[in-house]
């Protein structure tokens, strides 16, 4: 009787119970968790398929999005060199990290070096010069809780931070910055503010 | 006024008493809020008991942890939570930010880039990389520390015969062509 109740019991992680009586699935199509674990949504973003452009449309330009995950450095170190390239050409954001002395600049060019060669392999790019930095953002990674032994025995937790470096690079020149707003468009704004009102409640 | 209170730590008994002490002796006018009579008639708490002056020199003297801890309260501490839009405006700010560098060029020897005030970085490891095999033939040659001689030395690479200016100097040969940075005399 036990054994036939282990048997009732483990019925339900049968996996043929689970697909439709009517599907031709084999068992062996079903996925097991790889090293590979998720592929997260950036990576996910390259595998989109356009359906091909009507003859009067503009030309779309390449897109490439490329990250790496898990880097040694802290999430809002990283921010402050991602706010500097977003925007620029792809030759400038590589000169201004080479001589920058932050850890993490050397790892977001190695990124930006990786990202240039699959444009021009696989993303039907032709000029390797001809991207600029559409998006250039952080994400935290997987944080660990370690202890950090200071003098007479006391001991304080300490985080060790890792994060992610996702970079969009799109084909053509960098768009043009946008000026600054000045005091004239700002009154402008306010006087047609004050023109829109209308009479409410009224006849 | 004079029921007795058993704080269980010690240190807080003797700071509890120390304070009661201050106030005793008037030196702590500001505590009551300006009442004009703080010895008057008010209502009774409960407070540590009366002591003789020598418990007081007593707990000075057993310990200095309660005299620092004494500090402690009045230590700067924050009073509220920075929100997260305040920690934004602060490490956003513009001050803060990277600033991008305007001093930077291409080197006319290699093409790398490089800053104007220094050198450009390729072609010092290149010099570097045949410095380290010009001292390796060096050291061949000398066999051993302390064996520098008093002359000069010249390198000369394939193909090429010592001048007479380079008459009693030390010859050092590199098997390879001469590079073109590196100038003959």
């Amino acid at each position: 009787s036990g054994a036939v109740w282990a048997r009732g019991l483990l019925s339900w992680a049968r996996p043929e119970r689970w697909l439709a009586s009517g599907s031709l699935f084999p068992l062996s199509c079903i996925h097991t968790s790889t090293s590979l674990q998720k592929i997260g949504k950036w990576e996910k973003k390259n595998r989109i398929v356009y359906p091909p452009q009507l003859p009067g449309e503009p030309r779309r330009p390449a897109e490439i999005y490329h990250c790496r995950r898990e880097i040694k450095y802290s999430n809002d170190k990283m921010w402050y060199l991602a706010k500097l390239i977003k925007g620029m050409s792809i030759d400038q954001a590589l000169a201004q990290l080479e001589f920058s002395d932050k850890k993490g600049a050397k790892v977001i060019k190695e990124v930006l070096l990786e990202a240039q060669e699959m444009a021009v392999r696989k993303h039907n790019v032709e000029f390797k010069s001809n991207l600029h930095i559409a998006e250039s953002q952080t994400g935290r990674g997987r944080y660990v809780k370690r202890m950090r032994c200071h003098g007479k025995g006391m001991f304080g937790m300490m985080k060790i931070n890792r994060c992610h470096y996702f970079v969009k690079l799109v084909e053509g020149p960098p768009p043009p910055p946008e000026p600054p707003r000045t005091g004239f468009e700002q009154a402008k704004e306010y006087v047609q503010q004050l023109r829109n009102r209308t009479l409410v409640h009224t006849l | 006024v004079l029921v007795l209170v058993r704080s269980p730590l010690p240190w807080l008994r003797a700071l509890l008493q120390r304070s009661w002490g201050r106030l005793e002796r008037g030196l702590w006018p500001g505590v009551f809020g300006g009442q004009s009579s703080p010895w008057g008639p008010a209502l009774a708490v409960q407070g540590p008991a009366l002591v003789p002056q020598g418990i007081n020199d007593a707990g000075e003297s057993s310990g200095e942890a309660p005299s620092l801890l004494e500090g402690v309260v009045w230590m700067a501490a924050p009073k509220h939570r920075r929100t997260i839009e305040v920690n934004r405006c602060r490490r956003r700010n513009p001050s803060k930010l990277i600033e991008i560098k305007r001093n930077i060029d291409v080197c006319p020897e290699c093409g790398n880039l490089k800053q104007k005030h220094v050198l450009c970085g390729y072609c010092y490891a290149k010099v570097k990389e045949e410095t380290r095999l010009i001292r390796m033939e060096i050291q061949k040659k000398e066999g051993g520390p302390f064996n520098a001689p008093v002359v000069e030395t010249v390198v000369l690479y394939e193909g090429e015969k010592p001048t007479e200016k380079d008459e009693g100097k030390r010859i050092i040969e590199r098997a390879r062509k001469r590079p073109s940075w590196f100038v003959q005399n």
